[in-house]
């Protein structure tokens, strides 16, 4: 359990955050076509998780292409935008954005993954989306860098995260 | 356990699903301004309920439409969207489509009325969302019409709809 700030307010995020070291915990989540997308999708890979409330809010929207931005500067990294927002709004925001270099992920079929990922905020107004965070994870799913952003109507630490991907 | 088409394909779906004549289960839905929404709230008026799979797909869309065009034939009545789908896209589609008329809720917070409206599709590649189907409630939440849509991508029968929640009291 983690406690994040929404407008000033403290609110409770269940589940255990994951700490730089540890091992990721696999995740079962929902590509724009609708299809299961795994975290062994990405095997080998580095990826990096930009997890947030909705693409349908503004800081959401601003980290998505920030990352777009980035993601093709990086070798051998997926950037993965997860939230409860279903593959279709994640389609449309993506679609008018032209953003192409980021994949967009849903939480949609369950709270498997907001739970083992520590980002599920269990009360207030935000209760049933994702708090705000940014993952990422090396080539062997061990994570290297991890930020669950303590005011979520903030950005995430882009320079921390891109830093370990250098 | 109910099946539904998509594309001509059956898929499960799952939960109770209300018949007419019974009480509408209770529910706690989230409004486009994040608030939490029970049925109670509207005791005293009739209500029509659509559940779509997500208003971001067509026939989440058009049913939206269809029921903000029709909501001022039903007097003393409510009409409802409600989806998965988070409020947030909930508002931008009715800011985008000049929704008045119509109050748009999300299940955000947890599955309860998925399986108390017996429309929680248990298949792929749309489980997670709930089936199209239609609600009418009378003032004490008795149900007067339910229809859960044959094809997911089609219609709801509204002449039948309008046929129940309009005819006199018994």
């Amino acid at each position: 359990m983690s406690t994040v700030m929404h407008g000033g307010k403290a609110i409770p995020v269940n589940g255990d955050f994951p700490a730089v070291g540890a091992h990721a915990p696999a995740f079962s989540l929902v590509g724009v076509d609708l299809a299961d997308v795994t975290l062994a999708t990405y095997a080998g890979k580095r990826k990096v998780l930009n997890i947030f409330p909705s693409i349908d809010t503004p800081t959401c929207a601003t980290s998505t292409r920030r990352f777009n931005a980035e993601a093709e500067k990086l070798a051998n990294t997926v950037v993965l935008c997860i939230s409860a927002d279903l593959p279709f709004a994640q389609k449309r925001f993506c679609g008018a954005e032209g953003l192409s270099n980021v994949v967009t992920l849903s939480t949609m079929r369950g709270r498997e993954f907001i739970q083992d990922y520590g980002v599920a905020i269990a009360a207030g107004p935000l209760a049933g989306v994702t708090a705000r965070a940014v993952v990422v994870i090396d080539e062997n799913d061990k994570v290297i860098h991890s930020e669950l952003v303590s005011e979520i109507k903030d950005e995430p630490n882009y320079a921390a995260a891109l830093a370990v991907l250098q | 356990m109910a099946t539904v088409l998509l594309n001509g394909e059956p898929i499960g779906v799952g939960g109770r699903f209300p018949r007419v004549g019974d009480i509408a289960h209770s529910f706690m839905l989230v409004d486009t301004q994040l608030g939490d929404v029970p049925l109670s709230k509207f005791l005293g008026k009739r209500k029509i309920i659509a559940v779509v799979p997500s208003i971001d797909a067509e026939i989440g869309l058009r049913i939206a439409r269809k029921l903000e065009s029709i909501a001022d034939s039903f007097a003393g009545t409510k009409s409802f969207i409600v989806s998965i789908d988070t409020p947030y896209a909930l508002a931008r589609t009715a800011a985008v489509e000049g929704f008045r008329r119509i109050v748009m809720l999300s299940t955000m917070r947890g599955r309860d009325f998925h399986k108390d409206y017996g429309v929680m599709i248990t298949d792929v590649p749309l489980s997670g969302m709930m089936a199209t189907a239609i609600f009418g409630l009378d003032e004490d939440d008795t149900v007067l019409y339910s229809e859960l849509v044959q094809d997911v991508n089609g219609d709801p029968n509204y002449s039948k709809l309008a046929e129940a929640m309009l005819a006199p009291p018994a």
